[in-house]
């Protein structure tokens, strides 16, 4: 079965379509059958990256059923051992995705004949993002050094916290809960969800220690992006010790990369950044990341909540 | 289950073994400022203004605590009873000191983001308005932070150079007597402040400044 690696977090612009495709360039690079699925529908250039400037077919084929199996929605790219299911055509937000057509391509995705699978997601903390990002639990969080994307990425952490508690409960059951846990520790708590674990604690015991088990078998990876001379480069690891200290969640950082011009000067160039500058730092920074990303030893696939 | 961060112990919240050494304490605590701080990235958003506050006071209270030898030990005294610490072997005596050949900073390595401030002792010396407010017989917060002002030097500047917390900085500026910290650590800080402007005659002023919070604290 495939090993997936969900992309997200960050704002739009923090690096996760480049990432997406410096990691799966160089696993393709490693022997692996790799692929690589833009699900920022509504702003998918993943395929740009990758030198496949006019995918002819795509994810969105599989949606409306032009194509009827997944894998039919592959192409190439220049790259040997790498492919694509691209995002473009989409003029529709992942948010918009229909319940049964999301099911769907998740199962679908899961089911796709490669040894490694990375998603580009998009950013936003919608459901449907969410889902894709708990189809596997390597998940890995991309942040610039910067307020802004540091609190999207707490925000994401924070949505897909409630999420999974979500799944344990039917509607009415969550409704009740979430409304208690604000009877008691106050409406607007920022670590609401851990008032919300305490709550489970007292009131189902057997869901709690389901949902403890759960939560401490997330292998999430946490990577800075666009770090600059002056950065804090300790912020990786505070962050992780930020979530694991107070919202119970293992979330190793997997490094810092550095911000170079020359990332910019690639995609202008439409040449492949890890190849064209392959002596810069940020270039050393990606293969160790590369490193930190393929060691993941997360259960793959958690679809069984579903 | 996850442990509150108020449930924790004093070596807990720091991050240290029950046997860290004084600079560890120290580390540990400048370590947890660089988190938790007001403005500190790694923790922005991440608590509610007062979750934060309530951290940074038990924070606070856990240095102080573990960096004085004697409330360190009615600490582990207290743990001990509470079973949350196991009972000491008798400290080996400790081995005879050595002179240090080097000058090692344990300082943490925190990362300035501003350059060291220069000497503004000229500049204090050309300003009427700083010269105006040390020829005064009271030195308020309010003044400091005039002087400071007038230099152009920002709060977290201040903050990074002496070490000391922001919104430390910020009631001592502010006149905020209630929040003022102790006396013994006020003093410490504003001379701190005092010398990181290069504002002199330090112990002098500094004097001054706590005679003027003294007689203007309700007690
Ligand atoms: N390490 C980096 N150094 C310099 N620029 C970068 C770096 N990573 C990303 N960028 C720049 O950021 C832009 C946005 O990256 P992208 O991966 O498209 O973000 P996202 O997919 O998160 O919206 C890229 O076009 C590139 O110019
Ligand atoms: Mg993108």
């Amino acid at each position: 079965m495939a090993h997936l690696w969900p992309i997200g977090g960050g704002k739009g612009g923090s690096g996760k379509s480049f990432l997406t495709s410096s990691l799966g360039r160089l696993s393709a690079e490693l022997g692996k059958k790799t692929l690589v699925i833009d699900l920022d529908l509504g702003s998918a250039n993943l395929h740009t990256l990758v030198g496949v400037p006019y995918p002819q077919k795509g994810l969105s084929d599989f949606i409306r059923k032009k194509i009827s199996r997944l894998e039919d929605a592959v192409v190439e790219t220049p790259q040997a051992n790498l492919f694509l299911i691209s995002g473009a055509h989409d003029n529709f937000d992942i948010a918009n995705l229909p319940y049964e057509q999301k099911i769907k391509t998740l199962r679908a995705i899961t089911k796709l004949k490669y040894e490694r699978i990375l998603l580009d997601l998009g950013a936003g903390t919608s459901f449907n993002t969410l889902d894709f990002f708990l189809i596997s639990q390597n998940g890995i969080f991309i942040t610039t050094p910067e307020p802004t994307s540091v609190e999207n990425v707490y925000r994401l952490i924070r949505a897909i916290y409630f999420r999974r508690i979500r799944y344990c409960f039917n509607a009415s059951q969550f409704k009740a809960l979430e409304s208690e846990t604000d009877r008691q520790f106050g409406n607007g708590a920022m670590n609401k969800p851990i008032y919300m674990m305490k709550m489970i604690a007292k009131t189902d015991v057997e869901k709690y220690r389901q949902l403890q088990e759960e939560f401490g078998a997330y292998r999430f990876k946490l990577v800075i992006n666009q770090v600059r001379k002056h950065d804090n480069t300790a912020l990786g690891l505070q962050m992780s010790r930020m979530m694991e200290r107070h919202l119970g969640l293992h979330v190793e950082f997997a490094g810092n990369v550095a911000y170079d011009d020359h990332v910019h000067d690639a995609i202008c160039q439409q040449v492949c950044f890890l190849e064209r500058y392959s002596y810069t730092k940020t270039a050393g920074d990606l293969r160790e990341v590369g490193k930190q990303v393929v060691h993941a030893t997360g259960r793959q696939l958690m679809l069984h909540y579903m | 289950m996850q442990k509150g961060f108020d449930q924790l112990t004093y070596y807990e919240m720091l991050d240290i073994r029950p046997d860290a050494a004084p600079f560890e304490v120290r580390h540990a605590y400048n370590a947890a400022l660089s988190m938790y701080q007001p403005g500190a990235l790694a923790s922005y958003s991440f608590f509610s203004e007062e979750e934060r506050q309530e951290i940074l006071s038990l924070i606070e209270t856990a240095y102080r605590t573990l960096i004085s030898d004697q409330a360190r030990r009615e600490y582990d005294e207290e743990l001990i009873r509470r079973g949350e610490l196991d009972v000491r072997p008798e400290a080996p005596p400790p081995p005879k000191k050595t002179a240090p050949c080097f000058d090692i900073s344990r300082a943490p390595v925190v990362k300035a983001v501003f350059n060291p401030l220069p000497d503004y002792r000229d500049r204090i010396r050309q300003s009427e308005l700083i010269g105006g407010i040390l020829a005064k017989g009271e030195l308020r917060g309010a003044d400091l932070k005039q002087i400071r002002t007038e230099l152009g030097v920002a709060v977290e500047q201040i903050a990074k150079e002496t070490k000391i917390r922001r919104d430390h900085l910020l009631n001592m500026e502010e006149d905020r007597i209630a929040r003022l910290p102790a006396t013994v650590f006020l003093k410490g800080f504003v001379k701190s402040y005092l010398k990181c402007l290069c504002v002199e005659p330090v112990e002098e002023l500094s004097a001054r400044y706590m005679k003027t919070v003294s007689s203007r604290s309700p007690s």
